[in-house]
């Protein structure tokens, strides 16, 4: 079986949004209303001389028990056999049930003003109807070349992709060893992306 | 942004237009049903490709490859990524680049040439389109009317400009009697900062030929650097990422929280303009303790070589009558001679076995003169320049810069990263010159863990090696086989000398150098490719045997001078001074010089071109050949570069003969085979004729050159975007400089005792930048002042950095990927930086506007401030990426604050960089 | 990592309080006067009237949700009763069949009433389609089932009041809404607003036409409903206090505004109470004093969850 989860380490995050921009043209997000799939943060962390600056890329975390997917009245989100959370483009309402849910706020509408700027400006658009959005982890790319859009591009390292079901993936060890840790576990949604603290 | 329940009450939010919205969204699927149809339709219309290329938003050259979808017409370029066969980028991109498919089809694109309209000023910006014919007819009358001689034209270029068509630029210059270009990275980074290095190591590659291996290294020290590593060079950030992952210890120097400066396990938050007086600290401790590599200095550099004082007092080398170096040999305990030019000091000129002295006795003497080493000249050059008297100027405790001396000498294999961007102050030479200097004391120059050469340079020197031995100057052309200081050395002599050309003019910045020497003012000693002098020359002050010597026409390759150059007026003012008679200008969008020009020529962009000619790997360490496939046909009625050059020399001379023959003999494209090609190709419609021409003849050569066939080269590079000659385990192996082969100083070993300063010497320049050794040289931001003494309260040093979503001050601000990840970290970007203890006392808080004025110009400027405690108390900084004029550039126009509206015309004198934070900023609420 | 930002969603906004609230509100009046119709005396108009305007606070309501869904043809999935098969997880898959079951019920229920009632007879369009031999067969058939019908109403009622609450308290993020007494809560609150809303109806529109111990049966009973809300919002205090510092931020937000503390807590809650129990044990007769709290009953109610739906803080480590 094959159960895909992402390690960003914190450690060799710059900050450098490559993993936005890729992320926002392989997927075709409305960027244009500030909404990606994912975001990197740049925050100020402490005071005085004790001031570290701290970059935190998020995205969908995949959850396994996801509560996005609990709320939603359609059965548009779903779970893959692989662990990935995805939503079934014409059979979300759009109720943003989901996006409440979310305790990462990973979703986002994709609304018909947005097919409409969207076919200007990607030509030829994939969606075809509005819904609510997320990262998918790039499903489509994972047969084809094996690690979402983000993940290929993080001039990092920071970001890395793997299946949890190998053990002898370095992600998995990685998370195995607990040197990588999911954001907010106490919420019971048991995430697959995992972070590895800055040192 | 969260919403606050009573705001929400106030403006009824969401009503109205969340129910208007909703009642058009009704319709929607009635546009699916079309949809649907269409893509039935056209199913095979969704056939991928993949098409190498590399990229255009920096000079780091990344290895890219594009996914394009469709065919003919509509085939349309839908993804790049890095390509992974890449040992550069390692199939990584940065946000920029990532973007870049985003500049094809930019809707702000200029799509035809256009004129002017008659009547309108320059500025104004007001330009009808026109057929390429039209414009070549306009500018051919132009210049026969106002008679522009060749030597009134002055070319100005940007960095792609240089890397990709320096072949064509310069042998374009030279045929058509042009002896003055002024390139954009020159002044900024690749003179002003470079050469300091340079001057130890020899090197000087047209952008950048040292890429540390920081895979390997486990001491990394960042003096100044922040775009050249994580806000992103990816060659570079790549390395640096697997460095850290492998446990190296990083630490930054800079005067804010960089990005690379938060990757650091160190930020040491240092004064700005004091970094010199910190490496100089640190040289101090490293030389009086011992902290160096004893064998390899003594072997490789010219720190054992005998050194007197001249009467001046000036430092000079000792030498034997015939000119060769002296040293002690410590075995014989003789004074001997070495070989002037040679990568070690282990023989000497007889051949026979010694040992240089790296100290000698206080009372040697040679033919009566005392003289002592390099190494004890330059220890007594520092002597009290100890981290006690650094600190106190730094604003770093001494026990750091000891610790960090320590550190970086015990690591085992530290780097010191050579830097990037030069400017900022006038003692930039010196200080990236030191940064050499302490990257040679640890011996880890060009091995595993160290810095080490591109191997494209490698190349070049190991040629110039051979040719030297089979008793030739050079081993090709000119332009595609020398590199280093010698390489320059031509350049200069030839843009310098009144001879070069039969109509005697030599560049007017040197003609201006002179003329301020004369005048008893500092003349910049090699303003080569520089600005300086161009405006005087177009207002006619610039004199030459007694007649003015006029710049009165120019033309522009991907360069933005009036947001690139310092202030922004002087370059407005340049352009549209009546004496200018004609602007060309060459560009993709519409920059904030476009509207200054006459005649505006479209580029197609870099994923619609095939280049004309191969190119090396930039500044990876291996190998290998890379050129561009174009992913779709030009969108628009453009044309490249080479082509524009050929119709520029026809309007120019009168004929492309003599600019076909320079080709040749500086680049190498043969005249005639090229010729043919490019009768076949004109014939046969093809746009851009004479770049395709030059590709195939370029393709031709290279496959000769290399002994592979021409099939099995292009072959290659179509499939793989990258084509390798060889790693660089074998070129380090065989030709690592300087332990396996002489680098291209005067002396081919490292120097300390910098001769490139000596002979810059006698070109007239005078004063600390010209020291013959390392020291301290200390920034004059205030007059009289010390950078340590207090500032006003609304006083502030000026720094700046570069943005990791914009290059330069470039177009790409209007990228509209980029252009979306800016707004979302506006304050970030776009703000003026504050430090909360000083913005308190000036009542300022994020988002407020503010008026800067600089105190020693008086230039002003406005922005937001962003109040943050990620920076030195002492300075405001500023991300020198925004501030775009040109309401053409519809996304990016109006925001932000462009970083030469405050910075001064005001040059050193080594190569005119500019002193771009030499100056102190007031600010104020408004 | 620690927590960096705290914030409030963008997706559900006050429309979606007006959501909750008419829902909420609409679905507890069908249930309270099918209730009061099926056991404690047949008043049609009580009964008409609840039904309809039941419905009516449910249409807006959930046009509400329907104006707002970015793709509205996939409502499908939800309306058909095959949606709570397919997702039994999902509270708001319940509450739209709760919802769309009650609003037939209630019409049904009313439709034997409203053929009879000449003043709605007399009306345009409406009064043409009761008098379709159609419609007169199914207010026939649904006179014959008219227990069933009161039943549905009711259990779907008290289901779609109830649901208003469990659909906030499925959002595990917010402190303020992921506990077990929010949809007791917003139930409470749905029937001491819906009790209000008879009472402006019964003391206003159909006046002489319901028995007064209706009325003050409903007013006792809102008495009790209110002190109810009282305790479980000061207790609510309490708990955001301590715990988690999303739920104090919550806690600040609510106790720290003027609409908070005065629109709901004091004129939503302690001065209807109050006027109420005047009225009930005290001095006051006529009309207005009750009228009046009970309008205060209803704004309240709203700023509830206008307010909830504001206070929902994300806390998150960026
Ligand atoms: N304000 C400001 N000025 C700076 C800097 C800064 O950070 N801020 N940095 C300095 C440094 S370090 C450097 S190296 C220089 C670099 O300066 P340049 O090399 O000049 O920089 P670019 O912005 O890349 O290029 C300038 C112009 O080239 C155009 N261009 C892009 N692609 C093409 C193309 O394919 N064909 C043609 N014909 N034109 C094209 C762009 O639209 C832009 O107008 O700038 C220096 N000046
Ligand atoms: N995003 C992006 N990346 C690029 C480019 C680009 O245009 N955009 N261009 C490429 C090119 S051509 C160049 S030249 C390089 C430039 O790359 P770098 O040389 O790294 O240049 P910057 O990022 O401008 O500045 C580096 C740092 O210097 C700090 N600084 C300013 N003054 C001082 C000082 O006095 N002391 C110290 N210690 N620090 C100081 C600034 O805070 C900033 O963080 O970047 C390359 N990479
Ligand atoms: S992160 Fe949010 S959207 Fe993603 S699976 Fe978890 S709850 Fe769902
Ligand atoms: S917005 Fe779509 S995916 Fe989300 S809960 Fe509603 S129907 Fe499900
Ligand atoms: S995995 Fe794919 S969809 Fe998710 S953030 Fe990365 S690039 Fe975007
Ligand atoms: S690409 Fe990688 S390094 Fe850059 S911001 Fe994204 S996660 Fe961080
Ligand atoms: S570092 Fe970024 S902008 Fe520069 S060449 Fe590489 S991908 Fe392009
Ligand atoms: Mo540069």
């Amino acid at each position: 079986m094959t159960h895909y989860a992402m390690v960003i380490d914190l450690a060799t995050c710059v900050g450098c949004n490559a993993c936005m921009a890729a992320c926002s043209l392989e997927n075709q997000t409305p960027v244009w209303a500030d909404h990606w799939r994912t975001k990197v943060h740049d925050r100020e962390v402490g005071d005085g001389h004790g001031i570290t600056r701290r970059f935190i890329p998020r995205l969908c975390n995949h959850c396994d028990n996801p509560p996005c997917m609990t709320v939603c009245p359609s059965g548009a989100t779903y779970k893959t056999k692989e662990g990935v959370v995805l939503v079934e483009v014409e059979r979300c309402l759009g109720c943003g049930a989901c996006a409440m849910a979310c305790p990462y706020d990973a979703r986002y509408p994709a609304t018909s003003d947005d097919i409409d700027t969207g076919k200007e400006y990607y030509g030829k658009l994939q969606r075809k109807s509005p819904s609510m959005d997320k990262c998918s982890f790039c499903y489509h790319r994972l047969l084809k070349e094996g690690e979402p859009a983000c993940v290929q591009t993080c001039v990092g390292y920071a970001r890395m992709f793997g299946d949890l079901d190998q053990p002898n993936d370095p992600v998995t060890q990685l998370v195995r060893s607990g040197k990588a840790r999911p954001l907010m576990a106490h919420l019971g949604t048991r995430p697959n992306v995992y972070y590895i603290p800055e040192r | 942004m969260a919403w606050h329940y009573p705001k929400l009450t106030r403006r009824g939010f969401m009503w109205a237009t969340g129910g208007g919205l909703a009642g058009l969204s009704l319709l929607k699927p009635l546009d699916l049903v079309s949809e649907a149809w269409a893509t039935v339709k056209d199913k095979d219309q969704n056939q991928e490709e993949v098409v190498h290329s590399i990229c255009n938003f920096c000079s780091s050259l990344c290895n890219i490859k594009a996914t394009v979808v469709g065919k003919g017409k509509d085939r349309r370029i839908v993804k790049l990524d890095g390509n992974p066969n890449s040992t550069l980028n390692r199939g990584k991109m940065c946000a920029r680049g990532q973007a870049g498919v985003r500049q094809v089809y930019d809707v702000d694109r200029i799509k035809t040439p256009m004129i002017r309209v008659e009547g309108s000023k320059r500025g104004e910006g007001k330009f009808r389109t026109a057929t390429w014919a039209e414009a070549w007819s306009y500018i051919e009358s132009k210049s026969k009317a106002a008679k522009i001689q060749p030597w009134e034209w002055t070319m100005v270029g940007g960095w792609t400009s240089c890397v990709f068509y320096m072949n064509w630029a310069v042998p374009f210059a030279l045929s058509n009697g042009v002896p003055n270009i002024v390139a954009s990275p020159m002044q900024h980074c690749v003179a002003s900062g470079h050469l300091g290095t340079d001057s130890v190591t020899g090197n000087f590659n047209i952008h950048d030929e040292v890429l540390p291996d920081f895979d390997n290294a486990n001491y990394i020290l960042f003096i100044a650097n922040n775009a050249s590593i994580g806000a992103v060079s990816t060659s570079r950030m790549v390395r640096f990422a697997t460095g850290r992952k492998r446990g190296a210890r990083v630490v930054a120097l800079d005067t804010r929280l960089s990005e690379t400066a938060a990757k650091a396990d160190e930020w040491i938050r240092i004064r700005p303009g004091t970094d010199l007086d910190f490496l100089i600290a640190v040289m101090q401790v490293m030389m009086e303790e011992g902290w160096y590599d004893a064998d390899f200095i003594r072997n490789h550099t010219n720190l054992p070589f005998l050194v007197q004082r001249a009467a001046d007092g000036q430092w000079q080398l000792s030498t034997d009558p015939a000119g060769h170096p002296l040293v002690l040999d410590e075995m014989s305990g003789e004074v001997v001679a070495l070989p002037s030019y040679s990568n070690q000091n282990a023989l000497d000129v007889g051949g026979r076995k010694i040992k240089p002295a790296l100290t000698v006795a206080e009372n040697l003497a040679v033919a009566g003169k005392p003289v002592m080493t390099v190494f004890q000249a330059q220890k007594l050059e520092i002597k009290d320049k100890t981290p006690e008297a650094a600190s106190k100027v730094t604003g770093i405790p001494a026990e750091v810069i000891r610790r960090i001396a320590e550190e970086f000498s015990h690591a085992g294999r530290p780097i010191i990263d050579p830097g990037w961007h030069g400017a900022r102050y006038a003692n930039i030479n010196m200080l990236r010159r030191t940064q050499a200097m302490l990257q040679t004391l640890v011996g880890g120059i060009d091995r595993k863990g160290g810095w080490i050469m591109a191997a494209e340079y490698r190349h070049k020197i190991t040629n110039w090696h051979k040719a030297k031995s089979e008793g030739k100057a050079m081993p090709g052309p000119l332009m595609t086989t020398m590199a280093g200081v010698p390489f320059v050395a031509e350049l200069i002599k030839a843009l310098s000398n009144p001879d070069t050309f039969p109509h005697k003019h030599p560049a007017w910045s040197f003609v201006f150098a002179a003329q301020e020497r004369a005048a008893g003012r500092e003349g910049v000693a090699v303003p080569a490719l520089a600005d300086t002098g161009l405006r005087e020359a177009v207002e006619g002050k610039v004199m030459l045997n007694g007649e003015p010597y006029l710049a009165r026409a120019i033309l522009i390759n991907a360069a933005n001078p009036v947001r690139h150059y310092y202030p922004d007026s002087n370059w407005k003012e340049i352009m549209a001074h009546k004496n200018m008679e004609l602007v060309v200008l060459v560009d993709v969008l519409p920059s904030d010089t476009v509207p200054y020009a006459d005649v505006i020529l479209p580029n197609p962009t870099y994923l619609e071109r095939d280049e004309p000619t191969l190119y090396g790997n930039g500044v990876n360490h291996d190998l290998a050949l890379v050129t561009r496939f174009r992913a779709i046909d030009p969108l628009y009625d453009t044309l490249e570069t080479p082509d524009i050059l050929l119709k520029m020399s026809q309007i120019i001379s009168g004929s492309d003969e003599n600019f076909h023959k320079m080709l040749e003999g500086l680049s190498g494209i043969p005249a005639a085979a090229t010729r043919t090609a490019f009768e076949k190709y004109k014939a046969e419609g093809v746009n851009s004729p004479f770049s395709r021409a030059c590709r195939d003849t370029s393709f031709s050569s290279t496959a000769e050159r290399i002994h592979v066939s021409r099939d099995k080269l292009y072959t290659e590079l179509k499939e793989q975007g990258i084509y390798f000659e060889e790693r660089r385990d074998e070129l380090l192996h065989a030709h690592s400089m300087p332990r396996h082969m002489a680098v291209p100083t005067t002396s081919g070993r490292l120097e300390f005792f910098g001769t490139l300063f000596q002979w810059l010497q006698t070109m007239g320049g005078k004063g600390a930048s010209f020291n013959v050794l390392a020291s301290t040289m200390p920034a004059q931001c205030r007059e009289n002042k010390s950078m340590a003494d207090a500032l006003e309260p609304n006083e502030f040093y000026f720094t700046y950095g570069k943005t990791p979503t914009v290059s330069y001050g470039s177009t790409n601000s209007n990228n509209p990927v980029l252009a979306a990840i800016n707004r979302f970290k506006k304050d970030i970007y776009t703000g003026i930086w504050i430090h909360p203890d000083r913005a308190k006392v000036l009542k300022i808080k994020t988002g407020d506007p503010i008026r800067l004025t600089n105190s020693r110009s008086g230039q002003q400027a406005t922005g937001t401030a962003y109040v943050t405690a990620q920076l030195h108390p002492d300075s405001l900084f500023l991300h020198s990426s925004f501030g775009v004029e040109n309401k053409a550039l519809r996304l990016s126009y109006g925001i932000g604050t462009a970083t030469n509206k405050l910075i001064p015309n005001w040059v050193e004198p080594v190569v005119a960089g500019f002193r771009s934070q030499e100056f102190t900023i007031k600010i104020e609420k408004i | 990592m620690d927590i960096l930002t705290f914030t409030t969603q963008q997706h559900w906004t006050t429309w979606f309080a007006v959501y909750l609230f008419l829902g909420g509100m609409g679905a507890a009046v069908v249930a309270v006067s099918f209730l009061t119709h099926m056991y404690l005396r047949e008043e049609k108009e009580l009964v008409m009237w609840g039904a309809l305007s039941g419905v009516a606070m449910m249409v807006v309501g959930s046009g509400m949700l329907f104006l707002h869904l970015l793709n509205k043809w996939a409502i499908f999935y939800i309306v058909s009763p095959y949606g709570v098969f397919h997702k039994p997880d999902s509270w708001i898959a319940w509450g739209s069949q709760f919802i769309v079951w009650i609003q037939i019920a209630a019409v049904l229920y009313a439709l034997p009433y409203m053929v009879e009632k000449p003043r709605l007879l007399g009306w345009p369009v409406v009064g043409n389609v009761l008098k379709m031999p159609i419609v007169l067969q199914v207010a026939g058939v649904a006179k014959k089932i008219h227990p069933i019908l009161g039943w549905v109403g009711i259990v779907t009622g008290i289901g779609t009041a109830v649901y208003t609450g469990l659909l906030l308290q499925s959002f595990p993020a917010v402190t303020l809404w992921h506990n077990p007494a929010v949809p007791i809560l917003f139930t409470v609150s749905a029937f001491s607003t819906a009790m209000a809303w008879l009472l402006i109806v019964m003391y206003t529109f159909i006046y002489h036409r319901v028995d007064h111990s209706i009325r003050a049966l409903y007013e006792r009973i809102d008495l009790g409903l209110i002190t109810a809300e009282l305790i479980i919002v000061f207790s609510f205090f309490n708990f955001t206090l301590s715990g988690s510092e999303g739920g104090y931020r919550s806690a600040e937000m609510l106790w720290g505004s003027n609409g908070w503390l005065f629109g709901f807590v004091l004129f939503g809650l302690i001065v209807p109470l109050a006027m109420e129990l005047k009225c009930v044990f005290g001095s006051w007769s006529g009309k207005a004093p009750i009228v009046t709290a009970s309008l205060l009953v209803l704004n309240g109610g709203f700023q509830l969850r206008a307010y909830f739906m504001a206070a929902g803080i994300y806390a998150y480590p960026w």
